[in-house]
């Protein structure tokens, strides 16, 4: 059983913060500076008119002249979503952001604790504290489907197996599989919905060969969406949280900028939470004098404790910053090991290859995810039929 | 990633045949077969695997191994 935990349109949200009329008028996210020229979240007034979440800014603009853009707040999306994802995992959920705003977990585990399904539900609205609405099937996507079909206190739960899901599904729209950022990205519902495929209950009528055929492998995962299944969870590991911020007392740009971060950088590493790791990610974000917030997540090359280099690393993106701040934020993501960088005795230069290779693993899989690293894992080589004799595992250094 | 993704996973191929005989694949014209094989498994089973495989040389000079499915019916292409 998946529970889905939706709060529409939360990055709009957050970003209007007390503007709360704003998500009654035309409003969308704006496009973050430097990256393209499409729309964030927008409100239902905005729908209306036809715009939709990646919709082209002059297009959007063309269709409502009157489209209020709303600057985009990145860290205090990040933010408040952390806070959100902490209070579900603390009734014992292992949970799967999808996307601000969206997130899964398996309510398996949880039945005979919260007394079953109704109970389960009841804890987490109890423990995240703001309204959101539940959708609860036998898949990932349809417990997704029927969140959006859900309201605040009337959660929609879909019982059964992958037969109940599919019958589930089939009325509902194929723009649902936007939901899926590859099929999203793929605009495949576009296509679909040109072709004829209105319902996924059609979509799932089609021979897969055929879908296959035509829109390859993210073809097929329509398919498999639309017919009740789809792949396991894969939930997050919980994280501590370690954060700094320096309120600046004038705007701040450029050199100010530097000697605020050369601060926040001392301030962290003296943090007795910190214990002697190192640090292997860390997020820095900015609030801007002219509303809106900025946000970059920074991947170091090696794990560290040295504040000279983490300096050296951090200072470049000051540059990205788009206006003058008000407030800098330096937060750690994540911890590497203790800091210990002792030579060794005798030459041992294989040894010495493979910690570099397990370091560049980590380091790429920190950056990219678990499947950064991967090598060829034979299990039948001899095997007559090819798709048989390798696959692609983890690789472990 | 859910499980261990596999390799050389065939992908659907356009072939025009004569005789069970590829003539063109994905629109190349076929110069020569290099090689012809059978592969019969999982007999016993529900899902047998009956696959009858080409070696060929298109007339760009390009060499490709695509299989016709003899259970199903559709020709697929395979490194």
């Amino acid at each position: 059983m998946i529970v889905c935990v939706l709060q529409p349109r939360f990055q709009l949200t957050v970003a209007a913060g007390d503007r709360t009329e704003l998500l009654r008028v035309p409003a969308a996210l704006a496009p973050e500076p430097g990256s393209a020229q499409r729309v964030g979240e927008v409100s239902l007034a905005a729908e209306a008119f036809g715009i939709h979440p990646g919709t082209q800014l002059g297009e959007a603009l063309a269709r409502c002249p009157r489209l209020v853009l709303v600057p985009p707040d990145p860290a205090g999306v990040a933010d408040l979503w952390e806070r959100l994802l902490v209070r579900l995992e603390s009734i014992g959920a292992a949970v799967e952001p999808e996307r601000p705003g969206l997130a899964c977990f398996d309510a398996q585990g949880l039945l005979r604790l919260q007394g079953g399904i109704d109970g389960v539900l009841a804890a987490a609205r109890r423990a995240l504290r703001v309204p959101a609405r539940f959708g609860v099937a036998p898949s990932r996507f349809a417990a997704v489907a029927a969140s959006t079909h859900a309201r605040v206190r009337r959660p929609v739960i879909v019982s059964g197996g992958r037969a109940q899901a599919r019958a589930f599904l089939a009325p509902l729209p194929v723009a649902l599989l936007r939901a899926r950022a590859v099929l999203a990205e793929a605009r495949l519902h576009e296509t679909l919905e040109r072709l004829g495929v209105q319902t996924l209950g059609e979509l799932a009528a089609l021979p897969p060969t055929a879908l296959v055929d035509r829109f390859g492998a993210v073809g097929l995962l329509a398919y498999e969406l639309a017919s009740g299944g789809d792949g396991a969870l894969c939930p997050r590991q919980p994280t501590e949280v370690l954060r700094e911020s320096l309120q600046l007392p004038d705007a701040a740009s450029g050199m100010q900028l530097e000697r605020g971060l050369g601060l926040l950088i001392d301030r962290l590493l003296a943090r007795r939470e910190r214990q002697g790791r190192t640090l292997r990610a860390v997020v820095l974000s900015a609030t801007l004098v002219e509303r809106g917030t900025w946000r970059e997540r920074v991947v170091f090359r090696e794990a560290l404790a040295d504040p000279v280099r983490m300096r050296l690393a951090l200072a470049p993106r000051l540059a990205m910053v788009p206006a003058p701040a008000e407030v800098l934020r330096l937060a750690v993501e994540q911890f590497g090991p203790v800091a210990s960088d002792q030579l060794a005795l005798k030459d041992e230069s294989t040894a010495a290859r493979t910690a570099r290779l397990r370091e560049a693993i980590r380091q790429a899989r920190a950056a990219a995810g678990p499947d950064a690293a991967l090598r060829v894992l034979e299990i039948d080589p001899d095997s007559r039929v090819p798709e048989r004799r390798a696959v692609l595992a983890p690789f472990e250094g | 990633m859910a499980g261990p993704r596999r390799l050389a996973v065939p992908t659907r191929a356009t072939v025009i045949a004569a005789d069970g005989r590829p003539l063109v694949v994905d629109g190349r014209t076929v110069d020569s077969v290099r090689e012809s094989w059978l592969i019969e498994d999982r007999w016993w089973t529900d899902r047998p695997l009956r696959r009858r495989y080409w070696e060929v040389v298109t007339t760009c000079g390009r060499n490709a191994v695509v299989f016709h499915d003899l259970e199903r019916g559709a020709w697929w292409t395979q490194r």
